[in-house]
Parts: structure tokens; C-alpha cells; sequence
């Protein structure tokens, strides 16, 4: 029993920072078009910058939620609607948008990455955060990681709840489903779009700083992070939010359970679900 | 048109800073090219005469040209930024500050001028860039990149057309196997058969431990400590309850701690790379798992772990090469590489061994008054030199044990001490490792 739940927890904790790392990028994706590959950069700037407000300003990192995410929103938003949109205009239709978006975006991750390294240094950088060990019916866990499990569980519930009961989130879906009826009905579809990728930024930089307490952190890091993201995005499927929460809670089981009997087939087991699903359901779990 | 540019200023502003960042990171990490011109005045002690009167003199060259192809970018970049770049700008600029090498065949003395090209953490871009930093920019030398499969891609090219390679960060036991058919190429830093295994096994049957858990990254550097622990532990009776192999990009470490601490075994390994050993020494913690020998590495052997994990770190052991009470030269060295810097810039096992390196790249090309890489190898190959290790030599391509300063550190009141082995140690080895501070 005791061996089931540290399996299963383990696998939960981690699924968390999955579900979240995904549902940004799927809701990028999912209404605004913008595969953004520049996602984990996101990851990567919240968790760099939570380890400066810890180690110089000795600002916690449940603080730094509330700094990073808004900060991240506001970075996407600018994003979008400057490159984003510009793009947008340019282009003859959607598919060319989404290839030519695509490709910006990788530009936008070499340019995020590389003012990282001038700012950080390539240096691994971690500190000591709620260390604590906290037993559940035996199995031993770190408090912080049961923190960011807590966090990634609210902030999903948190977004869908705003994506099902509010004004905004029934603008945000109607845009998802037909941009183009969604604009003749009176939604400002140019800000709804800056919106959601405003809002898969914030859900990255939070990831950050979740990571951040729990791993260590690099200039580096958001490429290992991207790739997850991309399974999990494909696994949930392309653009379905709820699709991502439960993804990546299920990669993360899968990985659980993989490590605790071979530790080394960890990332081949991710991509051996990847090669599965696009032969079996290429749409994913709740893929349209 | 005022109203277009009015309306488009925000995305060009953007893209305008885009193309910026873009060129000046291009820029910057394409080539750097580091001339320092050495002051009219000089006075520099001379460690070999000039001949009184040269005859037939080559082409005039008012500069050592050294090429070199580094990871300034990509995920070695830490190595390059943690290991040797502190060490070579600070060497060359000390160097150059003197007036340069001293070449008899130009009668007079040389600055060095680096040549450096960014690989992106690339071994194959690496091994293009150093053929073309031999064939088109035609350096005098090279010096070595970044990390063993680095090592592996780049020896053989610079063996090829007769270039003196002096490697830095990486070493191991199937590269020592090549050299005989690598006549160019130098290992400086020690690895696992050279000597580190071998003496962290003596220091674990001394203290009466009979058993360790392994975990190793499941590459080249990783499958080779696991084995030759597997060799060394074994013949001190030391039994290794168990050997996991972890990927480079492995998140959740939980599973293996958990299992290493079920297992009881008295010495915990981690043979792996930052990456992987921070995380497993932030899972320790988190599972209160404290064994009484906690080693990994490489990584605990730099600044930033310490400044990264504040006191968790006391007791904890990694591969050391060097400290400040080694020697007063090292304690010089110290200062030359630290002082007014911050901690994280510090590496107390390899940079010791890169500036030896240097040291002896320089008396040698003094000492064979050329430049030609053949004359400056043969006596690289046979002669011994002085440096910051004391009398340092090459033995059969690697830097002579007896050279070293230590295998084996440990973090002992926030210092990095030499604990191993026990002749060369600047403390006394901490066993068992004290609880994790709560």
C-alpha cells in the first residue's frame, strides 16, 4: 500500500506541473493559433526570476506567483500583440499564420533565451525552500512539491472555472470554436487572442515558479520543459484545455510508475505514449 | 504615412529589438577575438635565455595566435562559463600583462591573441569549427573544448594535422586507451581510474564501509564511474547493494532516493552531472535521506552549489582537485581566480590543473623557442616543468598522479576541503556526514 501511494503521489506531484506547463500552451494554441514554441522560455524566465526574488530580495516564492504570473501575462500580451497580431495581418490565411507563427516563435526563443544567459550566466542555480518532509500513510513526501501540486490543481480549477462561468471565458471559447463569428457577434477578437496568449504565458511563468521551488533552474531549462509540453498538448489534444489538465496529470503518473522500475526509460516511455497515441488517436484524449 | 508609422511604431520598435539582441548575441558569441597588447615597459624574468644571435629567422609575428572552439551557448555552456574561461582570461591576460611568450626563433616575445568560436554545446559543430580554425584561420594552437564527448571529437583532428591539444574539462578511462595513438593530445584534469575511484575506495575501507547505492547518468561519463566503482569498491569488499542508470533529463528523482535509502547502504553515489546531482541532493534532503558517505559529482565541487544550498551542503563530497591550503602556490591561485569575485565562480577541482596546463604549454614553447606544434609536443611529451601544482609532467598524455592535489573534497564549514587522499588532504574527513541542518 505504502509503495502504491508513493508511486501514485510521486506521479500526482509531478502531473501537476505538467497539467499547468500544458494547459498555457494549449490554450496558445487551442485559440490563438500560436504553437508557441517559445513556452518553456516562459517556464524559464519565472523560475530565474522567483530565484532572484528569493536569493536577493528574499521575497517568497508564493509571493513570486503573484509577481511572475501577472509579469509573464503582461510580457505575452505585449508579444501578441505586437509580433502576434503584425503577423496575423500578413498573412493570407489562417495555415499560413500558424507556420509563420511558429517560426517567430522559435526566433522568440533564441531571443529570451540568450538575454537570460546575459542576465543569469549559464550557472545552475537552486535554494532551500519549505524542505520539510510530510508523511502520507507512510510514504514520505517534500512539503514543497505537495505545494505545487495544491497550486497546479487550484490554478487549473481556478481557469476553468473563468473559462466556463464568466463573460470572458465564453468570448475566449466562442473564439477557439470561429474566430471569424465570434468577431460578427462583438467579441474584440484581437484582444481576446492577446488574451489567451497573455494568459498561457502567466500559466507558464507560474509553472516557473513552482519548478523553481521543487528543481533546480537554468538559463537552459525551458527546452526540457517544451518538449514535455508538446506531448502533453498532443496527448490532452491539440487546443483542448481540460484535455491537457488530465495529460498531463497521466504523463505524470506514467513517468511515476516508469522511474520506479527503470529510471532510464523515464523520457523514452514519454515519447514511446507520443509514437502510440499519433498511430492510435491522433486527436488525442479529448481532442475535436 | 505619418498615420502608418504611427500605427505600425510598436511592432517595429519590437522587431527592431529583436534584430538588435539577435545580431549583438551573434556578435558576441560568434567570435571573440581577445588581443591584449603587451606594455612597451615590461620587466619579466625570463625563464630561458634568448639565444645571443639567431640565424635564418622566419616570417616576422608580433602575436601567438590560439583557436579555440567552446560551448558559450547551450547546455555545456556552464561548463565553459564554471571551468576553464575564468582560467584562460585570466592566464592570457597575466601572460600578455608580461609581455607574452618569450619565442626564440622571433627574439622577441609574443602576446597571445585568442581566436574563439561559440559550437552551441554542438560536438559536431565543434569538430567543424576546430578543422576550420586549423585550415582557414591557420592558428598557431588550440586549446581544448568542453567536456569528454568533446574530447572524443576533437582529439583525433587535432592529432591529424599535428596541432598540440591540451584538454580540459573531461577525461576518461577509454580516452587514456586512445592516447598512445594520439601523440598531441594532453588530459589535464583526473577522472575515474585516474585517480579518483581508487582513492575515494581506500578512504571508504578505512572507515569500515561495507556497502554503497549507485546512481549514475546513463552516458559515457556515467556508465564509466559506475564501473569502475563497480572494480574498485569490489576489490575493498565494499558491496553495492544497488546501480541505477538515470537520464540526463530525469525530473523526479524520488523513486531512486526512496530506494537507496530502503537499500541502507552506508555510502550513497551520484555519478552524474549537475543536472541530475543537484536535484538528487534536493531530494535527499526532502526524504531525510542522510547515509554516512553522501558523494556526487561532478557539480559539488563548485561555488554555486555552495551558494545555492547554504549550510545543507556541510558534508556533503564530490571529485576535488585543489584548495587554498594545498599549497601557497594554490593559495595564489586562489586569489588570482576569486578574489573580489562572487563564489559562484569557483571550481575546486579542475581549474588548478587547467592553469598547470597552460603553464606548461607556455615553458614548453619557450623551452623549444617555436612555435612548430612538433618541437613545442616532444618536449611536452618528456620534460617536467614547475608550476602552480609544483613539478608537473605528462605521463603517457596524462597529468602525472603525483601532480595532483587531491581526488576527493568535501564541504566542511562551508570550505571545499581536500579530504582524499589522506596525504594531500587540508582537513580531516568528516564520516559519518552529519544530519541535513533542519
Amino acid at each position: 500500500m505504502e509503495r502504491f501511494l508513493d508511486v501514485a503521489i510521486a506521479g500526482l506531484l509531478l502531473g501537476g506541473l505538467y497539467a499547468l506547463i500544458a494547459m498555457g500552451m494549449s490554450l496558445q494554441y487551442g485559440v490563438a493559433r500560436v504553437f508557441n514554441i517559445a513556452h518553456g522560455e516562459f517556464i524559464m524566465l519565472g523560475a530565474m526570476t522567483t530565484w532572484t526574488l528569493y536569493t536577493v530580495f528574499n521575497i517568497s516564492p508564493l509571493v513570486a506567483v503573484v509577481i511572475c504570473g501577472p509579469l509573464a501575462f503582461v510580457l505575452g500580451f505585449i508579444i501578441h500583440r505586437t509580433m502576434f497580431r503584425k503577423l496575423q495581418s500578413l498573412s493570407a490565411n489562417q495555415g499560413v499564420f500558424e507556420s509563420n507563427s511558429m517560426l517567430a516563435s522559435f526566433g522568440l526563443m533564441f531571443v529570451i533565451q540568450n538575454i537570460a544567459f546575459l542576465a543569469w550566466g549559464p550557472e545552475i542555480r537552486t535554494y532551500n525552500y519549505l524542505m520539510e518532509t510530510v508523511s502520507i500513510g507512510g510514504a514520505l513526501f517534500g512539503a514543497r512539491r505537495l505545494v505545487t501540486l495544491g497550486f497546479a490543481i487550484a490554478i487549473g480549477v481556478i481557469f476553468y472555472i473563468f473559462l466556463a462561468r464568466t463573460r470572458i471565458g465564453k468570448a475566449i471559447r466562442a473564439a477557439g470554436q470561429d474566430p471569424s463569428t465570434a468577431g460578427l457577434m462583438g467579441v474584440n477578437i484581437n484582444w481576446v487572442l492577446a488574451l489567451c496568449f497573455g494568459l498561457g504565458a502567466a500559466m507558464a511563468g507560474i509553472a516557473g515558479v513552482l519548478i523553481s521551488m521543487s528543481y533546480p533552474d537554468s538559463a537552459n531549462m525551458g527546452q526540457e520543459y517544451l518538449t514535455v509540453a508538446i506531448i502533453v498538448v498532443v496527448l490532452g489534444g491539440l487546443g483542448s484545455i481540460p484535455g491537457s489538465f488530465i495529460g498531463g496529470f497521466l504523463l505524470g503518473i506514467i513517468g511515476s510508475i516508469v522511474s520506479f522500475y527503470e529510471p532510464g526509460l523515464n523520457m523514452a516511455a514519454y515519447y514511446a505514449i507520443f509514437v502510440i497515441l499519433l498511430l492510435v488517436r491522433p486527436r488525442g484524449i479529448m481532442g475535436r | 504615412m505619418w498615420s502608418r508609422i504611427r500605427k505600425n511604431v510598436l511592432p517595429l520598435c519590437f522587431c527592431l529589438l529583436i534584430v538588435i539582441t539577435i545580431l549583438a548575441t551573434f556578435i558576441g558569441c560568434k567570435e571573440e577575438v581577445t588581443t591584449t597588447a603587451p606594455p612597451v615597459t615590461a620587466t619579466v624574468t625570463q625563464t630561458v635565455a634568448p639565444p645571443a644571435t639567431t640565424t635564418a629567422k622566419p616570417a616576422p609575428k608580433d602575436k601567438i595566435v590560439v583557436g579555440m572552439s567552446r560551448s558559450f551557448s547551450g547546455p555545456i555552456a556552464i561548463i565553459d562559463d564554471s571551468a576553464f574561461r575564468p582560467v584562460y582570461e585570466t592566464w592570457v591576460k597575466e601572460v600578455n600583462a608580461a609581455g607574452g611568450i618569450f619565442v626564440a626563433e622571433y627574439g622577441k616575445k609574443l602576446p597571445i591573441e585568442l581566436k574563439t568560436y561559440d559550437d552551441k554545446s554542438d560536438p559536431a559543430t565543434m569538430a567543424q569549427l576546430t578543422e576550420k580554425l586549423i585550415l582557414q584561420d591557420k592558428v598557431d594552437f588550440l586549446w581544448g573544448g568542453g567536456g569528454t564527448s568533446f574530447i572524443y571529437a576533437q582529439a583525433p583532428i587535432a592529432n591529424k594535422y599535428n596541432y598540440i591539444l591540451i584538454t580540459m574539462e573531461g577525461g576518461a578511462t577509454t580516452l587514456q586507451e586512445m592516447l598512445p595513438s594520439l601523440p598531441y593530445v594532453f588530459v589535464t584534469l583526473p577522472f575515474s581510474t585516474w585517480y579518483e575511484m581508487p582513492v575515494l575506495a581506500d578512504m571508504l575501507a578505512s572507515k569500515g564501509v561495507k556497502s554503497a547505492y549507485i546512481i549514475y547518468i546513463s552516458d559515457l561519463h556515467g556508465v564509466e564511474y559506475n564501473g569502475a566503482a563497480g572494480i574498485e569498491f569490489g576489490k575493498k569488499g565494499i558491496q553495492i547493494l544497488g546501480s541505477k542508470a538515470v537520464p540526463p533529463d530525469i525530473k523526479d528523482l524520488s523513486p531512486v532516493i526512496k530506494e537507496a535509502k530502503a537499500s541502507g547502504a552506508d555510502a550513497f553515489c551520484a555519478f552524474a552531472y549537475p543536472d541530475q546531482v543537484f536535484p538528487a541532493v534536493g531530494m535527499s534532503i526532502e526524504l531525510d535521506y542522510n547515509p554516512k558517505v553522501w558523494l556526487g559529482g561532478p557539480g559539488i565541487n563548485f561555488g554555486f552549489f555552495h551558494t545555492g544550498f547554504g549550510p545543507m551542503v556541510e558534508g556533503v563530497m564530490g571529485w576535488a582537485g585543489w584548495n587554498r591550503k594545498s599549497s601557497a602556490a594554490l593559495n595564489t591561485l586562489a586569489d588570482k581566480l576569486y578574489k573580489d569575485k562572487p563564489e559562484d565562480a569557483q571550481d575546486w577541482w579542475g581549474q588548478a590543473y587547467y592553469w598547470a596546463g597552460l603553464d606548461m604549454w607556455k615553458a614548453a614553447i619557450e623551452k623549444a623557442g617555436t612555435l612548430d606544434n612538433k618541437k613545442v609536443r616532444d618536449i611536452l611529451a618528456t620534460e617536467r616543468f614547475q608550476t602552480v601544482l609544483g613539478e608537473t609532467w605528462f605521463d603517457k598524455g596524462l597529468l602525472n598522479k603525483e601532480t595532483h592535489a587531491g581526488e576527493v573534497g568535501q564541504w566542511i564549514n562551508g570550505v571545499y576541503e581536500v579530504v582524499g587522499p589522506f596525504d594531500k588532504a587540508t582537513a580531516e574527513w568528516v564520516y559519518p556526514k552529519p544530519a541535513w541542518p533542519k
